[in-house]
């Protein structure tokens, strides 16, 4: 049974774009540019919300915790990493540097848009996990040597790159389809290469992540001692863990208990004899006895059913990703780096994530997306939002022609 | 129920327009229309809030008229992309409009009006305002402000009704037009919008340098002396007035006539068809040329039939045109007031009209009142006028007194008080 357990966090807000879409005057500057893609308005407004629910009392709760022991693993995106700069400066980001300055919190790295970038310029992608993991340890003082990808995508391909840009390991969820015979509780590394493989448990977190409020949930309330004994019931080396960081409080509110789940989290593993660690110290323990784990040619994510169905199940979610590619193409052609800057952004999985439920009669699934999506866009009717989603690509490739001039 | 009257201690306007005071913000009657409404507000002391797509290149907000008017000049960062004027990139500053502005209104205007106990009078031009008006409404509704304010919505034209939600626009605004000819056009959609017409300015009354209106009138040896001034729309006539330049050539009279046109593109037709009928078409290219230079310039072209003025012609050289022509044609076929011709009229001139929005042309009064689109109707109320050159003397002296009724101070008046009924209508809690 296991003896460790490891918890990680991310803590994301997408770059929302601008719905309905803006139209671009001709020859706009960059800069002007990302005034009319982007809606900093209801950005503001969606961060201010999850700051008064979440970022505030989660992070004074996990300060508490990790200076009373609890050892914890944390990512941020530059997307919220920015917008936290620009609207969380005296509030959100001080308490996040506090938090991620214990020593017992790890930093992980991640792609820094949240962007899907890897699926079509896998170059881009090593340069970017770079150029994350310097600007996170300028911005929060720690270098990570893991890291986490966007939506914890992970593929033969994504692996290497990874590899190449000097990461020593990385996340997986823990799906049936990848995994097939094998625990998710024990390191892992592919083809006897160096970088070692961390399954995050896949109904373990989710029972956490997805269920916790749910009150048709047969476990439901879930208390800390009945979710420590399930941890201690399971075979392995360890559990590892992987939560939104707004579950604590946004996703589940304060009402539903999630706070005193997590205050007495420590307190019932501690009392069960099951230490908590780090990532980078559960890879340097298990390491020489990692196991070979085959990785998918299609990648899995941790959404939905574990593959990127989630996120190009449908035709409008289809459309939006070869528009993803044609404005980063378009950009790249320009040779303008803030409108490759700007394509990236562009990119983010959230754009596709907002979309699921479209032509879906519901489902748990849909459920999710439609709860990311922003209620503002609503009023545009189902068919309004994918068209006038489409329309925001189509505006920013057209605004580039003025850049392919000679 | 006692008498609330809008008075400057209980009301701060906001007018809403895309047209505006700057010549970048000035393409039709419209931005005159805003420029003298709120400098005619601003005389009359009331605060008066101007959100207009001006200049990108003058100051973003500039205060006028001993700090009453206040021009905020809006989509500056999307304006300097399209510098050919207000319209171009119309749909690129229609979202950035509609996006801001109620925002800006609510937060910069409402709320510090309110704070001092005065009422928010919103005055919203034509169709590109008609979303924002919504949105502006929604938001005071939803802020516990819109018992505060009165909020109008004034359409100019037609051009764009198909664009307008009118069930949810005349539900929140109190519609308004310019001319009973426009009422009954919207009454067929169901509409009932209350009347208050444009207005003419003061200046226009000044009456003009005699010397000078001879000194034009002597550089052209014609039997008649004509003028038009608009854009270059099919509703404005062109080919009616050519056609009946060409008529009047036909019949062996000499014609010299002065056109001002927009730059639109169906200018290209009329032209065409102009030289096709035999007409000499000069182009008069100036910039802001003396009077001498004026008068200069027009004796070298005056042996063309149509001189177009390709510059802007200062609002002084305009009074002396309208007054020294034996007729400015204003013969639209479809004008919703007619600024020109009031302007005409105020300076004492004689006006060829539509029969449309112009209602306070009476004909053979005050106007000649065109009732087709023949050129033959033209040409024979020419000859008439010439037979009969005291009919013209009386339609000079009638003109000006018909439009004294329109000038600005006036039409305000009737503004006010229409804004004190709309404001029971609205149910705007009005302070004594």
């Amino acid at each position: 049974m296991v003896q460790e357990v490891a918890i990680y966090l991310v803590v994301h807000q997408p770059r929302r774009i601008k719905l309905p879409a803006q139209p671009i005057p001709q020859g706009v500057s960059a800069e002007d540019m990302e005034k009319c893609l982007f809606d900093e308005r209801l950005n503001q407004r969606y961060f201010d919300k999850v700051t008064r629910y979440c970022y505030i009392p989660a992070t004074d709760k996990f300060l508490e915790l990790v200076e009373k022991g609890m050892k914890i693993s944390i990512s941020f995106s530059v997307s919220f990493l920015q917008q936290a700069m620009k609207w969380g400066e005296r509030d959100v980001l001080p308490r996040f540097r506090k938090l991620v300055a214990h020593p017992n919190v790890e930093l992980i790295g991640m792609e820094p848009y949240h962007s899907f970038i890897f699926l079509w310029d896998i170059d881009m992608f090593v340069k970017r996990m770079e150029w994350a993991r310097n600007y996170l340890a300028q911005l929060l003082g720690k270098e990570p040597t893991v890291s986490d990808t966007t939506e914890m995508y992970l593929s033969n391909d994504v692996y290497f790159a990874l590899q190449k840009a000097g990461f020593e390991a990385t996340f997986m969820d823990g799906r049936p389809w990848v995994l097939g015979w094998r625990e998710a509780t024990h390191l892992y590394n592919y083809s006897q290469s160096r970088l070692k493989i961390l399954i995050r448990h896949h109904s373990l977190s989710d029972d956490v992540g997805y269920r916790f409020s749910n009150r048709q949930w047969c476990h439901y309330p879930l208390t800390a001692d009945t979710y420590v004994t399930w941890i201690q019931q399971t075979r392995g080396d360890f559990v590892f863990l992987g939560w939104d960081y707004e579950t604590f409080g946004e996703h589940h509110s304060v009402y539903s208990g999630i706070f005193d789940f997590l205050e007495w989290l420590p307190v019932e593993l501690k009392k069960r004899e099951v230490s908590l660690a780090t990532p980078s110290q559960l890879v340097q323990k298990y390491a020489p006895t990692a196991y070979d784990l085959p990785l998918p040619e299609f990648g899995s994510t941790w959404a939905g059913s574990g593959g990127m169905e989630f996120f190009l199940g449908n035709s409008a979610q289809q459309a939006i990703l070869r528009l993803m590619m044609s404005v980063y193409n378009k950009a790249k052609l320009t040779g303008n780096e803030k409108l490759v800057d700007i394509a990236l952004w562009l990119a983010q999985s959230d754009n596709l994530h907002l979309i699921q439920w479209y032509g879906r009669g519901g489902g748990s699934e849909a459920e999710v997306s439609q709860y990311f999506t922003p209620q503002e866009w609503f009023q545009l009717s189902p068919d309004g939002i994918i068209w006038h989603q489409q329309q925001v690509y189509k505006n920013a490739i057209r605004a580039m022609d003025y850049y392919m001039r000679p | 129920m006692r008498y609330k009257k809008i008075t400057p201690d209980n009301s701060v306007f906001v007018i809403l327009s895309f047209e505006g005071p700057d010549l970048y913000s000035q393409a039709g009657g419209l931005g005159f229309r805003v420029t003298e409404l709120s400098e005619a507000l601003a005389k009359k002391g009331f605060e008066t809030h101007v959100i207009f797509v001006g200049d990108p290149y003058k100051p973003a907000v500039e205060t006028l008229n001993q700090k009453r008017l206040i021009l905020h000049r809006w989509s500056q960062w999307i304006s300097k992309y399209y510098p050919l004027g207000v319209y171009q990139g119309e749909e690129e500053k229609l979202y950035d409009y509609n996006e801001s502005v109620p925002y800006f209104v609510l937060d910069e205007i409402a709320r510090p009006a309110v704070k001092e106990k005065k009422k928010l009078v919103v005055l919203a031009e034509e169709w590109h305002t008609a979303e924002c008006v919504m949105r502006l409404s929604d938001l005071l509704h939803y802020f516990g402000l819109r018992d505060k304010a009165v909020i109008f919505w004034n359409a100019n034209h037609t051009m764009s009704f198909d664009r307008i939600n009118w069930g949810r626009l005349a539900f929140v605004a109190t519609l308004t037009t310019v001319s009973r000819f426009m009422k009954h056009y919207m009454w067929d959609m169901g509409l009932n919008p209350i009347v208050i017409p444009n207005g003419v300015p003061d200046r226009m009354f000044q009456g003009v340098d005699s010397e000078k209106v001879a000194r034009f009138r002597e550089v052209f040896e014609s039997d008649f002396l004509l003028l038009k001034v608009g854009r270059m729309d099919p509703n404005k006539r062109w080919n009616m007035a050519m056609d009946a330049v060409a008529e009047l050539k036909r019949r062996g009279s000499k014609v010299n006539f002065l056109i001002r046109p927009g730059r639109e593109p169906y200018g290209g037709e009329v032209i065409y068809n102009a030289e096709r009928n035999g007409l000499y078409v000069y182009n008069l290219n100036l910039s802001k040329p003396t009077f001498e230079e004026l008068l200069e310039a027009l004796q070298e072209a005056r042996d063309a039939d149509v001189l177009t003025l390709n510059f802007v012609v200062e609002d002084e050289y305009l009074r002396i045109f309208y007054y020294g022509c034996d007729a400015v044609l204003a013969n639209s076929g479809m004008e919703p007031f007619g600024l020109v011709g009031l302007e005409v009229m105020a300076c004492g001139g004689v006006v060829f009209t539509g029969c449309t929005g112009e209602e306070y042309a009476i004909p053979y009064q005050n106007a000649i009142v065109l009732e087709t689109a023949d050129p033959v109707e033209i040409v024979n109320n020419l000859y008439y006028l010439k037979s009969e050159p005291a009919v013209g003397q009386k339609i000079r002296r009638e003109a000006k007194i018909a439009a004294k009724r329109y000038a600005w101070g006036q039409v305000v008046d009737n503004l006010l008080r229409k804004i004190e009924y709309a404001a029971i209508m609205q149910k705007s809690d009005m302070e004594d």
